[in-house]
Order: structure tokens, then C-alpha cells, then sequence
């Protein structure tokens, strides 16, 4: 896991992504500054996502029809572990996360202090996130403390970082949103350490994706039938 | 002929039709074919001739309602709802093969992930 050049060569980033022309190609280029590969799992987009992320430098893997967040995950996961990587990581594609923190988000996996690293968007300021999405995700995080037994703060963060050997272990089934929360009463279960870090909170304005209330609901019946 | 009659009659008689046709053109099976059959000639026959219910009249009183136009009404939307039930789970199954299948497609075509190794041993050089 050697860095060379400020990347880690062993730790790949998986970023989903569906309809993210306007933003992939940056996202792609800040995270290969930091992780030794990127790949794109295009979920069946409709614009240029699989063509800008293949020319800013990221393998492209193509869904023939979408499947969902869960199912691109799922699909980057088992690519990665083909490879040889020890950290795979996992960010949006829309710009919500920033790529200059996945160094912190990797600490705790590097220093062997955690299994799963989550970046939290509620340890830190809340920042810009919208009222309603900060009490659903409270929630939300609250019903998968439960199932966990371990204090968990956001559920439904997609910035996070696994140890090789838990996904190896353990791999949600959930194609849709349900996969955040599935998979961490999974790896709690299987006694896997989880660990938090600060994150900042970017919602752009003109966001139209993300979690919607029967997501939510579906989310919370999925994590209290875990519990 | 009363004017529900009429409507239950040519309704039964169309959907008759088309589904026998759906079932020459092999787009249906044997087993949906009868049941939906079944169905058909059940509502034709409401408006059509239902006297043929008074035969039911003493099940349909046992039941508690007062014509077997209830019985046969209340018993198709039953069977309805049943039927919409295991469409979904049906649908829910096929679902989760066919997202299966696609991820499957997606893994099977993307050989060239480049591996730590070959990074270490770039950068190296």
C-alpha cells in the first residue's frame, strides 16, 4: 500500500454514477490523485458519463440497464475484489463528497483501527444539507445504530472506505438505497469494526437525486427487520 | 337485456376472443389460458344468461348475499386481487434475475481493471 507520488497504489475508488456528465470527469481526476484506480460503474446513463470518466482516467464499467446506487456498488465491489487492491473506496459521482478527504477517510483503515470507514456529513457542520434530508437520515441512523449496536451518525453516506477482507466477508444484496444500511448490520454482525469520520456536506442546488421518502420508508423497514 | 347486461356480455365475448387468439399465437400458455377462459365464460354468462346462476342461489344465501351476481362479482374481484398478488412477486423474481444477469453482463465485460501491482510496479519504474 506503498504511496508513491501522493496516491495509494493499493487502495482502488469506486464511484456509481447515472446521468453524471456535468460533474464525473473532475471527481475522476481529483480521486486518481489520491487512489491508484478508479472505476466508473455507469448505471445505464443516457448522457456522456462513460466517455468523460474513461478520458479523465477511470475504468468504465457499463450496466445495460440500471439497476440502482445498491447494484452499482455491488457490480464496482466485486470488480475490485478481481484485483488485488487491500482498500476500496467508495464516493458519489454528483460532487456531494470532496476527493481532498478521502486521505482521512483512509486513516483509520491504514492505521488498523477500522474495518469500514464512514464519512459523516452530521459529526461535522450539516453545512448545506436540506432540513428534511437531516431528519430522515437521523432516523435512518438511529434505527441502524440499533441493528448495529455501535453509535452511527449517517447511515446513508456513500463516502466510505472497506477493508479488503470485510467485503470478501460480507456484500449486500439491496440494489437500490437499501444497500447503505444493509451492509453495515452485516459487518457488525460479523463483528467487523465501523468508525466515523467528519465530512463535509455539499448539496448543489439543482440536485434532483438521492433518497426520496419511500426510499426512506423502505430503508427503515429493511434495517428494523435486520435488528 | 338489462344494459349491464348487454356490457358484461360484450365485454366477456371480446376478452374471450382475444384471449384464445393470444393463445393461438402461442403468447400464453395452457395454464393461464384456462384459467382466464374460465373467467371469460363465468362473466359472459352473467349477462348472457343469468339465470344460469340460480343454480348457485343456495351457496350464494349461505353466504349471506342476495343474488349470484354478488357471488360471482365479489368472488372474480377475489380471485383478481390473488391473481395481482403473485403477478408482482412474479415480476419481483424476474426482477432480481434479470438485475442479476445484467450485473453479470457488466463484470464479464470489463477484463481490464488494472491491478495494485501493476501501479507499485509503475510507479517504481
Amino acid at each position: 500500500m506503498a504511496s508513491e507520488k501522493g496516491r495509494t497504489t493499493g487502495v482502488v475508488c469506486v464511484i456509481p454514477a447515472f446521468n453524471e456528465e456535468a460533474t464525473i470527469g473532475r471527481i475522476v481526476g481529483e480521486a486518481l490523485k489520491h487512489c491508484g484506480t478508479v472505476i466508473v460503474v455507469d448505471d445505464n446513463s443516457e448522457d456522456r458519463t462513460a466517455e468523460l470518466s474513461r478520458k479523465a482516467g477511470a475504468t468504465v464499467i457499463r450496466h445495460v440497464l440500471r439497476l440502482g446506487t445498491g447494484g452499482a456498488l455491488s457490480t464496482g465491489f466485486r470488480a475490485a475484489l478481481r484485483s488485488d487492491f487491500d482498500i476500496i473506496l467508495t464516493m458519489d459521482g454528483d460532487g456531494q463528497h470532496t476527493p481532498d478527504e478521502i486521505p482521512a477517510i483512509l486513516d483509520p483503515i491504514q492505521r488498523h483501527e477500522a474495518d469500514i470507514v464512514i464519512g459523516s456529513r452530521l459529526l461535522g457542520e450539516p453545512g448545506s444539507m436540506p432540513f428534511i434530508k437531516r431528519v430522515g437520515n437521523k432516523v435512518l441512523s438511529t434505527a441502524a445504530s440499533i441493528a448495529c449496536g455501535t453509535r452511527i451518525t449517517d447511515s446513508q453516506s456513500g463516502f466510505r472506505a472497506y477493508r479488503r477482507e470485510l467485503l470478501e466477508y460480507v456484500m449486500h444484496r439491496a440494489w437500490d438505497y437499501r444497500w447503505a444500511s444493509e451492509i453495515l448490520v452485516l459487518a457488525a454482525r460479523a463483528d467487523f469494526r465501523i468508525k466515523e469520520v467528519p465530512i463535509a456536506a455539499i448539496y448543489p442546488r439543482k440536485r434532483r437525486k438521492g433518497a426520496d421518502i419511500m426510499d426512506g420508508l423502505k430503508i427503515l423497514y429493511s434495517t428494523i427487520r435486520r435488528s | 337485456m338489462e344494459p349491464y347486461a348487454i356490457a358484461a356480455t360484450v365485454f366477456g365475448l371480446a376478452m374471450l376472443f382475444l384471449t384464445t387468439w393470444e393463445f393461438m399465437r402461442r403468447k400464453i400458455g395452457f395454464l393461464q389460458y384456462s384459467f382466464w377462459m374460465a373467467l371469460w365464460i363465468a362473466v359472459t354468462f352473467v349477462g348472457a344468461v343469468p339465470q344460469f346462476y340460480s343454480a348457485l342461489l343456495f351457496t350464494t344465501q349461505a353466504l349471506g348475499m342476495y343474488t349470484p351476481i354478488h357471488f360471482v362479482t365479489t368472488f372474480s374481484v377475489l380471485i383478481l386481487f390473488a391473481v395481482t398478488y403473485l403477478l408482482g412477486k412474479r415480476v419481483a423474481e424476474l426482477t432480481e434475475k434479470v438485475n442479476t444477469i445484467a450485473q453479470h453482463i457488466a463484470l464479464q465485460n470489463s477484463s481490464n481493471i488494472p491491478s495494485a501491482m501493476q501501479h507499485r510496479n509503475r510507479d517504481e519504474a
